[in-house]
């Protein structure tokens, strides 16, 4: 019955012309990384302008994260998962809900730091900072196992699926 | 690139000497930072209207701090964007794509794949050349004007993200319809089952 409320799905198996999730994570992936960077070069140097550049960043990214969380979640359960992607597909879910926790906490840390001296980093935040770094790279890796090796919505996973061959 | 030339490398199913693509993670990087330097530039641009918003919600912010984004972010972009338009160009170079279909776009993968090629050059090029003219008024033309950044400039960044779009869904296509440098879309082809093999 409610099949005839959703929309039709297209040969990637998707309401809309492409995957929007792999879009949406820009905005993570690149705005933690740089978030490192800036404080790390701007511990060195001394450069408190870049821990403003670096705030600003863990900020937007806090935001992004969610909205990348809702459209995995829509684009894993559409992706006719096979029986060896599960273990990756389940992974990379989990990292990836307890990335928002991780993320909003650390922006929540990273706000109480820079409103009582937005001059100086303590040192126990670069090390957190880097084990996020480590993180994320591993979570952009299970992402990259989900479209680049098992092929989740691509053309010719998708029709291998639908004629059983899958 | 003719497959007599691609076999002199040993490569996996992927058509490629490693599991993973290099290109599209880059891509990440570029793109997110190009299009938070312009959003940022745009907070700063209208920060007499938000004010009263992040006063509201608490958050401490000046217009300087926001313009700072704006530069560090597309300097950043322009660095790493070097890097993802050289590994676009050594993975384009081992592509062998699927023949015989048309992309969503009515292109076949040839033509998708010289559009992404010169597209990516031309987008490297814009990505400079903002960086220069940001570095201008950031340090010459406007250092004294608190609006750091002039409105053509953020009209360009607007019309660059445009391209950018387009862009990236010729690259979507090369990936998810054409399958190249896939590992299951190669295996189908070839008759195999990714499912025991992958596992």
């Amino acid at each position: 019955m409610l099949d005839n409320l959703l929309p039709p799905l297209n040969e990637h198996n998707l309401p809309y012309p492409d995957t929007i999730h792999p879009i949406v994570v820009h905005f993570v992936i690149a705005m933690v990384l740089f978030a490192f960077l800036c404080d790390i070069i701007g511990y060195f140097n001394k450069n408190s302008r870049l821990f403003e550049v670096s705030w600003w960043n863990m900020f937007f990214a806090t935001i992004s994260i969610f909205i990348a969380i809702i459209f995995g979640q829509i684009e894993a359960g559409l992706a006719q998962a096979y029986d060896a992607v599960e273990p990756v597909l389940n992974l990379h879910t989990i990292i990836g809900w307890s990335l928002s926790g991780i993320i909003a906490a650390i922006t929540a840390w990273r706000y109480v730091i820079r409103l009582r001296d937005p001059k100086t980093i303590p040192v126990s935040y670069l090390g957190v900072g880097f084990a996020l770094t480590i993180l994320v790279f591993f979570q952009v890796y299970l992402g990259d196992e989900l479209v680049w090796v098992y092929g989740l919505h691509t053309v010719p996973v998708v029709e291998a699926v639908k004629e059983g061959v899958l | 690139m003719n497959s007599e030339l691609i076999n002199q490398l040993s490569l996996g199913a992927n058509g490629l000497p490693y599991t993973i693509p290099i290109h599209p993670n880059l891509v990440h990087l570029t793109l997110g930072l190009f299009i938070i330097a312009i959003a940022f530039d745009f907070v700063g641009v209208f920060f007499t209207l938000e004010k009263p918003i992040f006063k509201f919600f608490a958050i401490k912010a000046t217009r300087s701090g926001l313009f700072d984004v704006g530069w560090y972010n597309m300097l950043a972009s322009v660095i790493i964007t070097f890097f993802t338009v050289a590994a676009g160009f050594y993975e384009i170079m081992l592509a062998q794509p699927q023949t015989g279909i048309k992309s969503a776009w009515g292109l076949e993968a040839m033509e998708t794949m010289l559009w992404h090629g010169v597209g990516g050059v031309i987008l490297l090029a814009m990505i400079a050349g903002m960086t220069v003219w940001r570095g201008f008024q950031r340090y010459i033309w406007r250092k004294e004007t608190p609006r750091q950044v002039q409105w053509s400039y953020l009209l360009v960044g607007l019309l660059i993200m445009f391209l950018m779009y387009v862009h990236g869904t010729l690259g979507a296509h090369m990936a998810g319809e054409f399958g190249i440098h896939n590992t299951a879309d190669n295996l189908l082809r070839l008759g195999q089952d990714p499912n025991t093999l992958l596992k």
